[in-house]
């Protein structure tokens, strides 16, 4: 009986040692194994679970919503829409089942989600049960962008193929950020499968993808805008050359070479100060300029301006712009020539020459670039808000005075190739640019900020695919563009 | 300790409710008294029926029948309702047990009767018309409207045949009698109703294709024939044989074959046999140490989330924690379970209890070891917790069973202190020794 009694206490310490066992493994699973298995892409469980969840509203600065969860209804429980559709889709990006997210909704997802909603005491019925419930609303984000600068810029080009950038100098803050061609990011947020699979098809399919935004996420010739940085290196590196009086000429033979010229735009002749040649944008005196300043010169002041670096938009996939390194002008002058007046491989992204006009306007200083404005809990208070850094010193308070003189003269000079950007009481400070691509057609530039001496927005505006003409098509297309936005934005003194 | 589970499982619904669909449950009070009423029942007819039994395991029980309801009701308000019925009938079972049998003794007078009955049960799955295949197993019986899984009976039909016939037989099981060559063998004849009943319920098992209600016979019959005898041969024995027929079956039966193969390797059959062992890790992951909550999350991924997985929906949302708890109060009421076998002074009692208690932790081990895949996965209930009928009702059963055992041993100890009191404490000793079928039994071959 007594051994019986033994066994049974073994049989006990058996079974027991069989769920410590349970125990163990569930440790490893639970808590070990645990983050391993949420992550694994098989696990749709994190995914259902999200969208079962509301997501926070995005807004604009001047309270337009953007992007919300409706009820939806169906297997899941809310809806992400877009009620601005095309218009923001770029900067909103997509919240899709299949594609995953992509801009703002990607960005700001932990702000988005129920993760990081702010909890705060319930004070209601309806909160004390969200409160159980542990539903917080979540929180929105309130971002910079005017939606009626936004609108103007997509009215501006007109469904022609480019881009316009606006930003607060002082801040970095974005006040509009548009490009075509853009997406409605409704149809990629669908529940339905195959709705979703044939608008990503539709996407994805052509040349130039939509999802890839102009605006910030692909580089082109920044052609004469480039001169704004080129100029910049002269006060900084070799100020003597502002003074030197280059040749009127109506082609500059290139170093390195067999016998090629690079010829002003139209076959026009040109020369003198700088002064002058930035007036007119005259190609052989930068070019010149370019081959006094040497490739170091050029390549650091385009490095200081933000140029070969990551930029810190609160966006995922932000492009760098390009400058060639100093040693491929070894032994290749004409290539630096050409460079000095953004050509040959120079290339540029709007945002880049927003940031860069901007610097000019800001005594030097890049601001980093920010969409953010502030976030909001569910009852409305604020929970963060963003404060403005510096990203860069593009170049002094001094270097950027002188610019700044160059750049007004565009504007204002009788033979300035930016007069169209002249708006009546403000000064107006800007650049224009031709790019030639190679091909047939030319991409037209206008870089600018306003008004002189305190300016309050910076500009790049972009219209691709433009015929040649006889005209400074950058002064023609794109600075009407610019004009249309400054005006707008100081008419109501910067506020929404 | 009721009112405590009570509360409890009150709390846990309209917890569950809030979290799924951010209201109290409409029916919140009908189902409060409905419990209350129910559990009270139950505890009134212990107190009345068996009034010195071990006063732990019902409210155990009634927790975990209470945290499996509130489950059931949050994955599918169908299946809440079937179970809060067959809730009450398990408690009638309860008290029809109790007051069928005053003392565990009058079970072991049935005990070929009830062998019998157990092995029908086993066999009628197999039975044209009535029998029913689910998910590859043939394991269930529709008469009429009611469908029912036999073998949950069948399990308790056999640890009361077996504990009769090892409390009858365990000294002759002991030691060899009849010689062969230089070994001395057991006496066939003393094995054969055992072996026969194990041929019978393996062979059957096979042809119905469930593997996990064969290994906890198979662990029932091994376990009490060591317990019994103290011989470790037939651990080793046993685990052979177990060995063998496990080998034979995955040659023989595919559905055996993948359940193995999914246990091996899960995450290459993540699209078949390893999808729901799979989706049960990605819900216990979710749960992670406290939980998501009650109905806080999404463990209706899972396939058969409320009956074999119950374990994973439940560690996703109330976390480790709730597991271990879970595990914890399984761990007690086999803990009482084990002590009321120690405390019997009947080698059947003794048998019956440590058998029912066996078969309540191995299956709570083979359910818990198949979803975190300690072993392969096999389809059976987590006693008390999951949805389904038969195994309710069944638990129900067996813990009446072990309720009575506790009962009759305290009566007797209360006999046995009387006896001591009138005779002096010479006179305890006969009593104890004289109690002990086996004792008697062995003088009659």
């Amino acid at each position: 009986m007594n051994g019986m009694n033994r066994r049974v206490r073994l049989a006990g310490l058996a079974t027991c040692l069989l769920l410590v066992a349970v125990f163990v493994q569930l440790n490893y699973l639970q808590i070990f194994r645990a983050s391993a298995l949420d992550k694994n892409p098989l696990n749709t469980r994190n995914v259902v679970l999200r969208y079962e969840q509301p997501r926070g509203a995005i807004i604009s600065a001047d309270g337009i919503t953007l992007a919300q969860s409706v009820p939806s209804h169906d297997q899941y429980k809310y809806q992400r829409v877009y009620p601005e559709g095309a218009l923001f889709g770029q900067i909103t990006g997509y919240y899709s089942f299949i594609y995953g997210t992509d801009g703002l909704e990607n960005e700001y997802d932990a702000v988005l989600s129920q993760a990081n909603a702010s909890v705060t005491f319930p004070t209601d019925l309806q909160e004390v049960k969200s409160f159980f419930t542990n539903q917080p609303a979540p929180d929105n984000l309130h971002i910079t962008v005017l939606s009626r600068l936004q609108r103007l810029a997509a009215n501006e080009l007109a469904g022609r193929a480019g881009a316009v950038v606006a930003l607060v100098p002082s801040t970095g803050a974005v006040l509009a950020m548009y490009s075509n061609p853009t997406y409605n990011p409704s149809a990629l947020a669908s529940h339905n499968q195959a709705t979703e699979q044939s608008a990503w098809k539709k996407l994805t399919s052509g040349p130039s993808s939509p999802l890839v935004a102009a605006a910030y996420r692909e580089r082109f010739f920044p052609g004469s805008t480039f001169k704004v940085i080129t100029s910049s290196a002269v006060y900084d590196h070799k100020p003597s050359l502002a003074d030197k009086a280059m040749p009127v000429l109506t082609g500059l033979p290139l170093p390195d070479t067999a016998n090629q010229v690079l010829h002003n735009f139209a076959g026009e002749a040109c020369g003198g100060k700088l002064l002058e040649l930035f007036t007119v944008s005259c190609d052989t005196g930068f070019g010149q300029l370019g081959l006094d300043l040497g490739g170091q010169s050029l390549y650091d002041e385009a490095r200081a301006f933000g140029w070969d670096r990551p930029v810190p938009l609160d966006l995922p996939g932000v492009a760098e712009s390009f400058f060639p390194q100093p040693s491929s002008f070894v032994r290749n002058a004409g290539a630096l020539a050409k460079s000095a007046i953004g050509q040959e491989s120079v290339q540029a992204v709007p945002l880049t020459l927003a940031m860069d006009a901007a610097a000019i306007a800001d005594k030097g200083v890049i601001m980093t670039p920010h969409l953010l404005g502030r976030v909001t809990g569910s009852q409305g208070q604020t929970v963060t808000t963003y404060r403005p850094k510096q990203w860069l010193r593009a170049t002094s308070a001094a270097t950027a005075a002188k610019v700044t003189k160059l750049m007004l003269s565009v504007v204002n000079s009788p033979n300035g190739t930016g007069v169209a950007a002249r708006i009546p009481g403000v000064q107006v400070a800007g650049k224009t640019g031709t790019a030639q691509t190679g091909g047939p057609n030319i991409e037209t530039w206008f870089v600018a900020f306003a008004p002189v001496p305190n300016p309050q927005i910076a500009v790049a505006v972009l219209v691709e695919n433009q015929p040649i003409g006889t005209e400074y098509q950058g002064g023609t297309i794109a600075a009407p563009i610019a004009k249309a936005i400054i005006q707008a934005y100081l008419q109501s003194g910067g506020k929404p | 300790m009721m009112m405590l589970v009570l509360a409890l499982t009150g709390g846990l619904y309209a917890l569950a409710n809030l979290g799924r669909v951010g209201a109290l449950p409409a029916n919140i009070v009908p189902f409060l008294i409905l419990v209350f009423a129910l559990m009270l029942a139950a505890h009134v007819a212990l107190r009345r029926l068996a009034p010195q039994a071990d006063p732990v395991m019902l409210p155990l029980a009634a927790l975990l029948n209470g945290i499996g309801y509130v489950f059931i009701a949050r994955l599918d308000s169908q299946e809440a309702s079937y179970q809060a019925i067959w809730t009450g009938v398990g408690i009638a079972c309860f008290v029809g047990v109790l007051v069928a049998f005053p003392r565990a003794v009058n079970l072991e007078r049935y005990r070929y009767l009830i062998a019998l009955g157990g092995i029908i049960l086993l066999v009628l799955p197999l039975a044209p018309h009535i029998g029913q295949d689910i998910n590859g197993a043939r394991l269930w019986v529709h008469v009429g409207p009611v469908n029912f899984q036999p073998e949950e009976f069948a399990k308790i039909a056999l640890a009361i045949f077996f504990a009769s016939v090892l409390a009858e037989r365990a000294d002759l099981l002991a030691t060899g009698t009849r010689r062969i060559g230089r070994w001395l063998v057991l006496e066939p004849r003393y094995l054969a109703p055992l072996v026969a009943a194990w041929g019978v319920c393996l062979l059957v098992l096979l042809a119905e294709n469930d593997l996990g209600s064969s290994f906890l016979f198979f662990t029932l019959l091994v376990g009490l024939l060591w317990i019994a005898t103290g011989r470790w041969a037939y651990l080793a024995l046993g685990a052979g044989m177990f060995l063998g027929a496990a080998v034979f079956a995955l040659d023989v039966i595919h559905h055996a074959e993948s359940r193995v193969q999914a246990w091996l390797h899960p995450w290459a059959h993540f699209a078949t046999s390893g999808y729901q062992i799979i989706e049960g890790w990605f819900a216990l992951a979710a749960g992670g140490m406290w939980g998501l909550g009650p109905g806080q999350g999404n463990p209706q991924i899972i396939p058969e989330a409320s009956t074999d997985f119950i374990f994973a929906s439940i560690g996703e949302e109330l976390g480790l924690v709730g597991l271990a708890a879970l595990l914890i109060a399984y761990l007690l009421i086999v803990g009482s379970g084990l002590r009321t076998a120690v405390r019997s002074q009947r080698s059947f009692s003794k048998l019956l209890a440590t058998g029912l208690s066996l078969l309540m932790g191995v299956q709570v081990f083979v359910v818990a070891g198949g979803i975190t895949r300690l072993i392969p996965l096999t389809g059976i209930t987590l006693p008390f917790v999951s949805y389904g009928g038969s195994s309710l009702v069944s638990n129900y059963i067996l813990l009446a069973i072990l309720l009575r055992v506790s009962d009759d041993n305290a009566r007797e100890q209360a006999l046995a202190d009387a006896a001591v009191l009138e005779a002096g404490p010479d006179a305890y000793r006969p009593v104890a020794t004289a109690s002990p079928t086996a004792v008697t039994e062995v003088v009659r071959p």
